[in-house]
C-alpha cells in the first residue's frame, strides 16, 4: 500500500535550544491506525504539531501522496485533509455542541450564521460516525468523554481524512476509551486514517495496525502490531528492559493507621465535594482511590493533610484527631505526602535540589548548628538521597526545574519517603513521569508498605491503582461508590462501572 | 543549569547593562558638551582622585546599602513592599529622639540604644502594612506607598510644630544629637563616618539571615513558591509580616545612621528618595545582600561623579541621573526577561505534566 503521508528526516530545535526532533522519519498508510509511542518528551507532540502546521521543522520534508508539501499553518494542513485533536481541549464552554463544531467555519444564510443548518450538519456527522452527543447541549455541561467526541466531530466537520489524536485516552475512563476505540474503528472502515499518540501499551496493542516508537527525538523503529509485544515496545521506548508489572507479595495489614468516618466537605463555592466518606487504611497495606479526576480526589487529600479545614466527620491518625491540626503539625506526626502537582506544590523549581530536600528537616534541631543551618549535614543528606533515589543530576546544587519530570518527582518521593512516615499519601505519584521512573517509584511505594507503612494512593491512572493497591475505593461525585478487595479477578471494566456512577455499592454496614 | 552558572550569566548581563548605559551616557555627553573630555573626566575619574570625594562616595553609599538591603529582604520573600522610604523616616525619628533627648552617656551604651530604637521604629512601621496584607488582603504596593506619605508628612509635621529646635534658624529640624550618640569618622581625617562599618555588618547579617538560617529558608521559600512553602508547613502570613518588619528595621536603621553619622540631627525631607533608590540598588544587585554593597557603591559613585561634573564642566548632573535611569531600564528589563524565560520553562514543563 502506498504511503498517504511521509515525514522524512525531521529536525526541530525550539528557540530555547531544545532539540525535540532529531531526524525523525515517519510514514502513514491510508486507512490504518498508526500508534505513535514514546516516553514523555520523546518529541511526539512536536512531530504532530509539525504535521499539523503549528510548528515549522528546522529541517526535513513532508510528502503527501508522494508530493512534497510545505505546511505553514493548520489552514494548509486542512487543505491536505489533515486534522488534529489536541491534548488539551480547545472548546468554548458556554457554546453548544453544534456551535463549537461549526465554530470558525459556520454555515451562513446571508451574513448571518445559520444555526439550524449547523445543527443539521452536526446531526448528520453524528449519525454517520456513531459519535453520539446532543448537539444542543452546552459544552460546559458534558463529560470529558463527550467533549472529546465534539473535538473529533469538529475535525471531521472541517473535512479531515487523516486525524491525529494526541493522547486522547489520558482523560478517559475505560468505558469511554472503549467507545472511542469503536468510533475510531468505524472511521478507519470508512477509509479514514488515524494517528494515535499514547504511552499506554495495552491500548497500542488493542487498537493499532502499526507502531512507530520515538525515543529522545529519534525514530527507533516502526513495527507491525501483530508481530510485536508490549515487552518489545517498552524496551524500545526506554532503551532497556523494564518491569511492566509491579512485583509485590500479598499485603499483611496490621493496625488501622488512618481512619475517616463520615467525612463531608463543602467547597468555598458551596458545592458538596465530599459526601459521607468512610474508610480505613491499615499499616502494611496500600489503599488505592480510583476515579475520574475531579470527583473529589483533590479535596479528599487536602482535607486529610490539613490544607482544607471545616470538614464534617472525623479523621483520625493513630488515634489522634486531625481536625484543627495545622499542615506543619500533620507533617510532623508521621504523615508523608506526595502532592498531586509537583510543579506547584511538591517541588520548588527555582530552588536547588538540596533545598527541596530539606523542606521539613530545616526545622529539625539536628540540622542546625547554633543559630545557623548545618550546611554540612544538609549536603550529606542531599547526596545520600540523590544516590538512594537515583536522582539524575550533576550536583545537589542544580536547580530542581532543570531536571526532567521524572527526576523532579524522585526528589519529592525521596523527601517524603525518607522521613519514614507511618502514613504515606501518594497523589498521582507517577503522572507525567517516564517509564523508568514509574517503575522505580512504584517499587519504593511497595517497599514502604512492606516496611509497615500505611499507603493511601490516589491516581487517575486506573492501571496504576490496580497494580499497586491491596484494596480499592472508587470515588464518584464526592462519594465513595465502593470498596473492593483487589484480586486477579477484578477487572478494569468492573471498576469503570463505579467510576461512571453506573454501579454503586449499597451503604456498608461497616467499612473495612 | 546549576545555580553557579546561572549566577555568572546574570552577572554578565548586569555588566552589559552597565556598559550599555555608560556608553549611551558618554555618547550624550559628546553631543551636548563643548568640553566632553573634561566632563567625562569629572564624571568617571575624579571621584577617585581625592580622599574627600572618595569618602563622599562611601558616605552616600551607606544609606543606599541599608535601603537596598531592606528591599532585598522583601523581594526575596516575594513581597513587593515599596515602603522603605517611610520606614526610613520613622526609624530616623525614633532613633533621633533617643539620640537627642537621652542625656549624655557612654557612646557604647547610647549608640546601641539609638540603633535599637530605630530598628523598632522601622520594624513596627513595616509590620503594619504586613498585617494589612496578611489579614485584610490590602495590596502591599499600594499600602506601603500610602504609608510613605503618612510617614514623611508626619515627621515633617513633628519637626515643624512639635520638636523644632529653638536654635534652628527657621529650618525644620530636631536639636543636634548628643555627642555620645554621634558616629565619628572611621579614622581621623577621612570623611567617611562609622556608619559605613554598620552598613557592612548589616549586609553580612542579611546574607547570613537569608542563606544560613531557618528563618531565611522560610523567607526565600515563600518568595520562590508560596504553595510549596505552605505544603511544607511554612506559614506564609507569618513570613510575610516578618519579612516586611525586618525590611522596615533595616530601612529605619539606615535613616538613623544618616542622622547620627552624616547630619547630626533629624532634618525635614533629609532623605529625598533614598528608599526608592534602594529598589534600584537591590535590582542591580539581583536581590543579593552582598552584591548590594557593590551596586550601592556604584550608584553612589555615579551621584558623586555627577556632582563633580556639574561643578567642573558645562554638563549638568542630570546626565548622571539619565545614566542611572538607563541602568534601571536595562537591568529591570533583563529581570523581566529572565522572569518570562523562567515562566516559559515552567509552562512548557507544565504541558509535559499533563502530557503523561
Ligand atoms: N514550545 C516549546 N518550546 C521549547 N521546548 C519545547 C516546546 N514544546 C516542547 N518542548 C520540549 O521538546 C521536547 C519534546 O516535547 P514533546 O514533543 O511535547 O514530547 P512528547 O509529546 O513526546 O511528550 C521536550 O523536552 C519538551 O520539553
Ligand atoms: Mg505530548
Amino acid at each position: 500500500m502506498a504511503d498517504l503521508l511521509e515525514m522524512r528526516n525531521i529536525h526541530k530545535v525550539y528557540p530555547n535550544g531544545t532539540k525535540a526532533n532529531q531526524g525523525v522519519s515517519f510514514s502513514v498508510r491510508q486507512g490504518e491506525i498508526h500508534a505513535l509511542v514514546g516516553e514523555n518528551g520523546a518529541g511526539k507532540s512536536t512531530l504532530m504539531k509539525i504535521l499539523f502546521g503549528l510548528e515549522s521543522p528546522t529541517e526535513g520534508d513532508i510528502f503527501y501522496r508522494g508530493d512534497k508539501v510545505v505546511l505553514k499553518s493548520p489552514k494548509d494542513a486542512i487543505k491536505y485533509e489533515i486534522g488534529m485533536v489536541h491534548q488539551h481541549f480547545m472548546l468554548v464552554p458556554s457554546f453548544t455542541v453544534a456551535q463549537n463544531i461549526v465554530l470558525g467555519s459556520e454555515p451562513t444564510k446571508g451574513v448571518l450564521s445559520d444555526h439550524q443548518k449547523a445543527i443539521a450538519e452536526t446531526q448528520r456527522l453524528i449519525q454517520e460516525f456513531g459519535l453520539k452527543v446532543d448537539p444542543n447541549a452546552k459544552v460546559e455541561n458534558i463529560s470529558v468523554g463527550l467533549k472529546q467526541r465534539v473535538e473529533i466531530l469538529k475535525v471531521l466537520y472541517r473535512g479531515a481524512r487523516l486525524i491525529i489524536l494526541d493522547e486522547p485516552t489520558a482523560v478517559l475512563t475505560p468505558q469511554e476509551t472503549d467507545e472511542l476505540f469503536q468510533s475510531l474503528k468505524k472511521l478507519v472502515s470508512q477509509g479514514y486514517t488515524i494517528i494515535f499518540i499514547t504511552h499506554k501499551l495495552n491500548e497500542v496493542m488493542e487498537i493499532s495496525d502499526r507502531i512507530t516508537v520515538l525515543r529522545a527525538g529519534k525514530t527507533i523503529s516502526t513495527l507491525i502490531t501483530s508481530e510485536t509485544s508490549k515487552e518489545e515496545i517498552s524496551r524500545l521506548m526506554v532503551g532497556r528492559d523494564v518491569l511492566l508489572r509491579v512485583e509485590k507479595q500479598p499485603a499483611k495489614p496490621k493496625e488501622t493507621v488512618l481512619s475517616l468516618d463520615e467525612v463531608s466537605y463543602v467547597s468555598e463555592t458551596g458545592k458538596q465535594v465530599l459526601n459521607d466518606i468512610s474508610f480505613q487504611v491499615r499499616a502494611g497495606e496500600i489503599f488505592g482511590i480510583a476515579g475520574v479526576e475531579g470527583n473529589g480526589q483533590t479535596e479528599l487529600i487536602e482535607v486529610i493533610t490539613g490544607f482544607r479545614k471545616n470538614f464534617k466527620g472525623r479523621i483520625t491518625f493513630l488515634s489522634q484527631d486531625l481536625a484543627g491540626k495545622s499542615i506543619e503539625e500533620i507533617r510532623n506526626i508521621g504523615i508523608g505526602h506526595i502532592p498531586e502537582d509537583r510543579q506547584t506544590r511538591g517541588a520548588c523549581l527555582t530552588s536547588s535540589i538540596k533545598e527541596n530536600l530539606i523542606l521539613d528537616l530545616y526545622r529539625d534541631k539536628s540540622f542546625r548548628r547554633g543559630l545557623f543551618l548545618n550546611q554540612k549535614k544538609i549536603n550529606e543528606h542531599a547526596d545520600k538521597l540523590i544516590q538512594e533515589f537515583d536522582i539524575r543530576t550533576q550536583s545537589r546544587d542544580t536547580l530542581a526545574g532543570a531536571l526532567s519530570g521524572g527526576n523532579i518527582q524522585k526528589i519529592v518521593v525521596a523527601r517524603e519517603i525518607s522521613k519514614n512516615p507511618k502514613l504515606l499519601i501518594a497523589a498521582q505519584p507517577t503522572r507525567g513521569v517516564d517509564i523508568g521512573s514509574i517503575e522505580f517509584i512504584h517499587k519504593e511505594i511497595v517497599k514502604k508498605r512492606d516496611e509497615g507503612a500505611a499507603v493511601l494512593l490516589v491516581s487517575a491512572e486506573l492501571s496504576e491503582v490496580m497494580s499497586l493497591s491491596d484494596r480499592i475505593g472508587v470515588l464518584y461525585n464526592g462519594e465513595l461508590a465502593v470498596i473492593l478487595e483487589n484480586s486477579e479477578s477484578l477487572t478494569e471494566e468492573e471498576i469503570g462501572f463505579y467510576m461512571l456512577g453506573v454501579k454503586k455499592q449499597e451503604k456498608r454496614a461497616s467499612a473495612t | 543549569m546549576n545555580q553557579r552558572s546561572a549566577v555568572y550569566l546574570d552577572l554578565l548581563g548586569i555588566l552589559l547593562a552597565i556598559v550599555a548605559a555608560l556608553v549611551i551616557g558618554i555618547f550624550v555627553i559628546f553631543l551636548v558638551s563643548d568640553e566632553p573630555v573634561a566632563a567625562l573626566q569629572a564624571l568617571l575619574i575624579e571621584p577617585f582622585t581625592t580622599l574627600f570625594s572618595f569618602g563622599s562616595i562611601l558616605n552616600r553609599m551607606i544609606p543606599l546599602v541599608f535601603t537596598g538591603l531592606a528591599i532585598v529582604v522583601v523581594f526575596q520573600s516575594g513581597v513587593f513592599s515599596m515602603g522603605a522610604e517611610g520606614q526610613l523616616y520613622i526609624g530616623a525619628l525614633t532613633g533621633a529622639l533617643v539620640a537627642v533627648y537621652l542625656p549624655e552617656m557612654s557612646p557604647w551604651i547610647h549608640i546601641p540604644l539609638v540603633v535599637l530604637a530605630s530598628l523598632i521604629g522601622g520594624a513596627l512601621y513595616g509590620f503594619l502594612p504586613g498585617v494589612l496584607k496578611a489579614y485584610f488582603k490590602a495590596d502591599e504596593i499600594v499600602s506601603t506607598l500610602m504609608f510613605n506619605f503618612i510617614a514623611t508628612l508626619f515627621v515633617s509635621y513633628l519637626l515643624n510644630y512639635v520638636f523644632k529646635a529653638p536654635d534652628s534658624g527657621g529650618f525644620a529640624r530636631l536639636p543636634f544629637v548628643q555627642e555620645s550618640a554621634k558616629l565619628g569618622p572611621i579614622f581621623d581625617g577621612f570623611p567617611t563616618h562609622a556608619g559605613f562599618l554598620l552598613a557592612l555588618l548589616a549586609a553580612l547579617a542579611v546574607y547570613l539571615l537569608l542563606y544560613k538560617t531557618k528563618t531565611g529558608y522560610e523567607l526565600r521559600t515563600v518568595g520562590k513558591n508560596p504553595l510549596f512553602a505552605e505544603y511544607g508547613g511554612i506559614k506564609p502570613k507569618k513570613v510575610l509580616i516578618l519579612s516586611i518588619a525586618i525590611s522596615g528595621a533595616l530601612a529605619g536603621l539606615g535613616g538613623t545612621v544618616e542622622v547620627i553619622g552624616l547630619h547630626g540631627t533629624l532634618k525635614d525631607n533629609f532623605s529625598a528618595g533614598l528608599g526608592f533608590d534602594g529598589i534600584i540598588v537591590s535590582l542591580l544587585a539581583r536581590n543579593h545582600p552582598i552584591a548590594v554593597l557593590l551596586s550601592a557603591f556604584f550608584y553612589a559613585y555615579l551621584q558623586v561623579g555627577g556632582q563633580i561634573m556639574q561643578a567642573n564642566s558645562d554638563v549638568p548632573r542630570d546626565l548622571a541621573i539619565i545614566i542611572q535611569a538607563l541602568l534601571v531600564i536595562f537591568v529591570s528589563s533583563q529581570a523581566i526577561f529572565a522572569y518570562l524565560k523562567q515562566r516559559k520553562l515552567m509552562s512548557s514543563r507544565g504541558g509535559e505534566r499533563v502530557a503523561k
